[in-house]
């Protein structure tokens, strides 16, 4: 093979194409997606909260009328590109080495290879899966013509939390979810640090300590997120 | 008088590019501690000869003291062997006890398609070099060398990143066959340094074209070559190279 | 025949410029007419394969590795001299000329030197232009150490890797013509045979080392850049493939080679610790900046370094060598250690090792001093032997290093075959008996980077090369049947001794008796010796294999075949010249203390080997040195 006539200046769907593109792409679409699940868990949190909070504040998100289908159009697109190049990467990997090796170890520090980051693939197809169920379960789950609602400030809004309360009573909802969101700890932990040394944001000081913070995120994450479907499954018995 | 040791190996034997290969047993008892490892192949080797039953086992190595990037083999699992910043033409046996058991195979990957037994082609390298891995300065005419000061840790910096010897254990050991260390460390040397900025922009772009027209995987930052790479070269390198290749484009 | 070194007239430092002004020039727009073979990818056949690509001329490029990126030049440790003077300490193109001759003990052509000399500035710019890291002080500019014992700070280096980072200079820019089309790349081809056709150089036979075939490249000129032939030795600081071979063909095609017992012996190695080893690494002359050098004052005395008390120490170079100390030049700091363990006083478990000592610089300038200046080296030196040099002494032997013979040139680098030109190691021409630190470098990248260019086009503008030559005709037909008879007979021996047992054994030989030291019976002896083996490998040598296929045995085979030849040169070349020099050291050529004699009434001249079909009788040729810049003086380091 003779080296390829250069293209310095490569069209802006070629260069997003290309390895740097493709893994840019992923880590602004993946970073997108946990800013949405950061929020998503502090939203699930306020089901600790006061009152009405955990309705109240699903109901505000439902008020922001276009502005949530924005942000639900730009959640929707991220994630189809995030799936489709995580997909294509794995691809693009099996084929770069089709004959893997009899034996295989990581050689350790410094290098950052981790059941996190060897199973991305896995964790994000699970997610992806799961994501579908949890939509259809939740937001597109029974709501205020369903009887699932309840009066705030004279408006009847959906009763979100009745909704919430009755699936995680059941062993299988909230144990599976459970294990799916410590699979998103898995999947951030690689990601979140990931993201940002696909941005080229990362030099060789700032590198172990976004390390580490990653570590702290997934974690945090992961515990905000079973904290609710734990505390309603065991309260419930 | 150093010790003597068994160790049996399991060497990946294959006779051409296109043959199918296998791992082979070989035990040999006369090794000591003092020897490198591409010495004991040397004694397998001598010992096969003799016995010319089978060819020697043909393996790439030139300089032996870690510096030219010939030698490369995964040994255990790991390219180059478990000693950090060693090549494995520097790693002796002392590391290992007797009557271990060590599997050796070639560096893996299609853009490293193998030659024989654990030689492989990789002037996938070469090419992503002749793509632009250069400062484009013709021989003559050259200004003062202190014309041009560099500011110390620019350069040293810079030498980071130029240390590395072309051996492929980053593409060897890492998960998707990546050669995003490699490619980005010649990027972060000459972009590191003021003789790199003309052609800053089109050496990455041309550069990381021809990674992946070679056929290597995407790097999913594992950070694998780091471990392994006998220079201990930094994944800063691959952010710096997606830093100039964003710049380069979106700049 | 008389050896005509076509030196330019004029005062020695016009002789360049001179040179320059009145070679002729080949047509811009006919250079791309012109083939060029380029054998060797180091740092002399990398830089003279892109400098005349960018002039233009169609360059094919030859390495037996495979990349160019890979030649032993990469190997080099220390730095790269040049008169730059930017420590402002005195030095200057005159001055590194001196040291270079004078290092070299009055057998280098002054003429060569100088120009080496003048070059070397230039040498500096081109690199830093590359892009090479060197060294730089707080300020940006660049830095210079003081290395090989020269008073002046003149080495450029890039920490201990200053010949990788020209070397990967000179490969960066050789990859740029191959994209821009002007050099075709060769990787894993190894020259067989050089063609001559009408008593010019016009061609070479390559063995595919992937294929097995044997592929033939015609061209106007032919570059040599193969580097050097230490591993006739067997064991060296040479790379394992580092070979004769290539050298070898042309001098039994008529080129001349040149001095090849001066074998320079690099004091600081790891030393050797058995049977099965395979080569010897080199630590960096400047650790002497910091070491002391001793051993135990009693022969034989085998407690631990470190309870030695100092007055039971003998620190023999400061002792013999006041004025230099532990810093006298690499053939007296060899010689002086293997004196001291044929001796008896030599450490270690063969008792041929000396001791290198860091603990008063340790306790001096601190451990992290020490660390800063030389970590890289400890570290090594730790991963090959096991211990630490922080806590106990370094053990140190000298090992064979650079090979400052070669093939014979002109002052254009021309051999004695017209349009066969040789750069860098390969040739005999700047370094005389001896070569100093720091000086391997500049002379590879001035072959290449700048003289080549215009002495190959004074050649091909005054009529060389011309003539189409093609592969197909009889002088490539004899060639290629020549370099396959030879692959043929060493497959169809099938003897019982291995290519490395007969390779060792020849590296004892030379090593024994043309090594540091020589004497007349043991060379005669070596003669004998060589015979026999040579005579013995051709009918019990084992090559396992085929020849169609990757077979490094096969390849070692015909390089140890050509070693066989070789090393039986050397003994006759040491043991012609009656006088020690450099690193020529014979032993009944020595002062009352056992410093070497030099023989300048007699021996000053270059000693030009022409082969013939007899190896006990080849020709000696002579071209006599005259020195008309310098006094010829006795090397005095006391």
């Amino acid at each position: 093979m003779t080296p390829r006539t250069p293209r310095d200046k490569p069209d802006i769907l070629s260069a997003l194409a290309s390895p740097v593109g493709k893994k840019a792409l992923t880590g602004v679409t993946g970073l997108a997606w946990a800013g949405f699940v950061i929020l998503h868990m502090a939203g699930n949190l306020s089901y600790f909260g006061a009152g009405e909070a955990y309705n109240e504040y699903a109901h505000k998100l439902l008020s922001l009328g276009p502005l949530l289908y924005a942000a639900e159009i730009l959640l929707v697109v991220c994630l189809l590109i995030h799936a489709v190049l995580g997909v294509n990467i794995y691809l693009g990997k099996r084929r770069a080495r089709k004959r893997g090796y009899d034996v295989y170890r990581s050689a350790g520090r410094p290098g950052m290879q981790s059941p996190s980051s060897r199973s991305m693939i896995l964790t994000g197809v699970v997610l992806l899966v799961f994501l579908v169920i949890h939509i259809k379960s939740f937001k597109f789950g029974p709501g205020i013509a369903e009887g699932y609602s309840l009066l705030a400030e004279g408006e009847q809004i959906r009763d979100l939390k009745r909704l919430v309360t009755e699936k995680f009573q059941h062993p299988l909802y909230a144990f599976g979810y459970t294990g799916v969101m410590i699979l998103l700890g898995f999947h951030l932990r690689h990601g979140a640090w990931s993201a940002l040394q696909s941005l080229g944001a990362m030099n060789r000081r700032l590198a172990p300590l976004v390390y580490g913070i990653a570590a702290a995120l997934a974690v945090g994450v992961a515990v905000g997120f079973v904290a609710l479907p734990l505390y309603i499954y065991f309260s419930a018995l | 008088m150093a010790q003597t040791m068994t160790i049996h190996f399991k060497i990946w034997r294959q006779s051409g590019p296109d043959a199918k290969g296998k791992l082979v047993d070989y035990t040999l008892d006369n090794l000591n501690e003092d020897m490198s490892f591409l010495e004991a192949l040397d004694v397998l080797n001598e010992a096969l000869i003799h016995k010319g039953e089978e060819d020697p086992v043909e393996f790439d190595n030139d300089c032996r003291e870690g510096i030219c990037g010939s030698c490369g083999l995964v040994v255990g699992g790991i390219a180059h062997g478990p000693m950090k910043a060693t090549a494995v033409c520097q790693l002796h046996m002392r590391h290992y006890k007797d009557g271990d058991t060590i599997v050796v195979e070639p560096f893996r990957a299609e853009a490293f398609p193998i030659i024989k037994d654990l030689v492989v082609d990789r002037s996938a390298f070469d090419r992503i070099i002749a793509a632009g891995g250069y400062v484009s300065v013709d021989t003559g005419g050259a200004p003062d060398a202190n014309s041009l000061p560099v500011p110390k840790n620019d350069v040293d910096e810079a030498f980071d990143f130029a240390t590395c010897i072309g051996c492929g254990a980053c593409v060897a050991s890492c998960p998707n066959a990546s050669a995003s260390l490699f490619t980005g460390a010649k990027i972060a040397h000459l972009a590191h340094l003021p003789q790199g900025q003309a052609e800053r922009k089109q050496r990455v772009v041309r550069m990381v074209d021809q990674m992946q027209a070679e056929g290597f995987g995407d790097c999913s930052n594992h950070g694998e070559c780091e471990a392994v790479c006998p220079k201990q070269i930094s994944i800063a390198a691959i952010a710096k190279m997606r830093r100039e290749y964003l710049r380069a484009v979106f700049g | 025949m008389t050896l005509e070194a076509h030196v330019p007239s004029g005062p020695l430092a016009e002789k360049w410029q001179h040179y320059l002004d009145k070679a002729k020039l080949v047509n811009p727009a006919n250079k791309r007419k012109h083939e060029i073979l380029v054998v060797g990818t180091g740092l002399a056949g990398g830089s003279a394969a892109a400098s005349l690509a960018e002039l233009g001329y169609r360059v094919k490029v030859f390495c037996i590795q495979d990349s160019p990126r890979r030649a032993h030049s990469i190997a080099a440790q220390g730095g790269i001299n040049a008169a730059k003077n930017y420590p402002n300490d005195g030095d200057t193109v005159w001055r590194l000329f001196y040291d270079t001759v004078k290092g070299g003990d009055y057998r280098a052509r002054e003429a060569n030197v100088h120009r080496l000399a003048a070059i070397s500035n230039q040498i500096i710019d081109q690199c830093v232009a590359q892009g090479v890291p060197f060294a730089r002080e707080y300020g940006g500019l660049l830095d210079n150490r003081s290395f090989g014992g020269a008073q002046v700070s003149r080495t450029f280096y890039a920490r201990g890797q200053t010949g990788q980072q020209l070397l990967l200079g000179a490969y960066q820019a050789l990859e740029r013509q191959v994209q821009a089309g002007g050099v075709e790349m060769f990787p894993r081809r190894e020259m067989l045979e050089l063609v001559v056709v009408d008593g010019a150089a016009r061609g070479i036979v390559v063995r595919n080392l992937v294929t097995g075939e044997l592929e033939r490249h015609a061209g106007d000129a032919v570059l040599l850049c193969t580097g050097g032939y230490g591993n006739v030795y067997f064991l060296s600081t040479n790379a394992k493939n580092s070979n004769v071979t290539a050298a070898w063909r042309c001098h039994r095609k008529g080129a001349f080679f040149a001095n090849p017992c001066y074998t320079q012996i690099h004091p600081t190695c790891i030393p050797v610790s058995g049977k099965y080893q395979s080569k010897l690494t080199l630590m960096s002359e400047s650790l002497r900046n910091d070491g002391r050098v001793w051993v135990p004052g009693t022969a034989g005395d085998a407690r631990a370094p470190g309870t030695i008390p100092q007055a039971e120490r003998d620190y023999y170079l400061e002792r013999r060598y006041p004025g230099f100390g532990n810093l006298v030049p690499r053939d007296v700091a060899s010689r002086a250690a293997k004196v001291i363990c044929d001796d008896g006083f030599g450490v270690g478990a063969t008792g041929q090792a000396v001791y290198l000592d860091f603990a008063d610089a340790i306790g001096r300038l601190g451990e992290s001093r020490v660390r800063e200046r030389y970590g890289n080296l400890f570290e090594m030196y730790e991963r090959i032997t096991g211990e630490n040099p922080y806590r106990a002494p370094m053990r140190i032997y000298p090992a064979v290093h650079y090979t400052m013979g070669g093939l014979w040139v002109d002052y254009r680098l021309m051999s004695s075959i017209p349009g066969l030109f040789v750069l860098g190691e390969a040739n005999f021409s700047d370094h005389g008996a001896n070569r100093l630190g720091a000086s391997a470098l500049m002379q590879g990248l001035a072959d290449g980077y700048f003289i080549i260019s215009s002495t190959l086009g004074d050649y091909i503008a005054s009529g060389g090369g011309s003539g189409e030559v093609r592969a197909s005709e009889a002088a490539f037909d004899e060639a290629a049947n020549a370099a396959e008879d030879r692959i043929r007979r060493m497959l169809h021996v099938d003897g019982s001794k291995t290519v490395t047992e007969f390779h060792r054994e020849l590296g004892q030989i030379m090593w024994d008796y043309v090594g540091m030291s020589r004497n007349r019976e043991g060379l005669l002896h070596a003669i004998d010796a060589i015979a026999d083996l040579r005579a013995d490998y051709w009918e019990n040598v084992s090559v396992p294999g085929r020849k169609d296929a990757l077979n490094k045995n096969l390849e070692f085979a015909g390089r140890v075949a050509d070693f066989l030849e070789l090393g039986e040169l050397m003994a006759r070349d040491a043991l012609h010249r009656e006088e020690s020099c450099g690193a020529h050291f014979r032993e009944e050529y020595q002062t009352p203390e056992g410093e070497a004699l030099r023989r300048d009434d007699a021996y000053a001249y270059v000693a030009a080997w022409e082969s013939t079909e007899n190896a006990a009788e080849p020709v000696l040729h002579k071209e006599a040195l005259s020195f008309e810049a310098v006094d010829l003086s006795t090397r005095s380091y006391k």
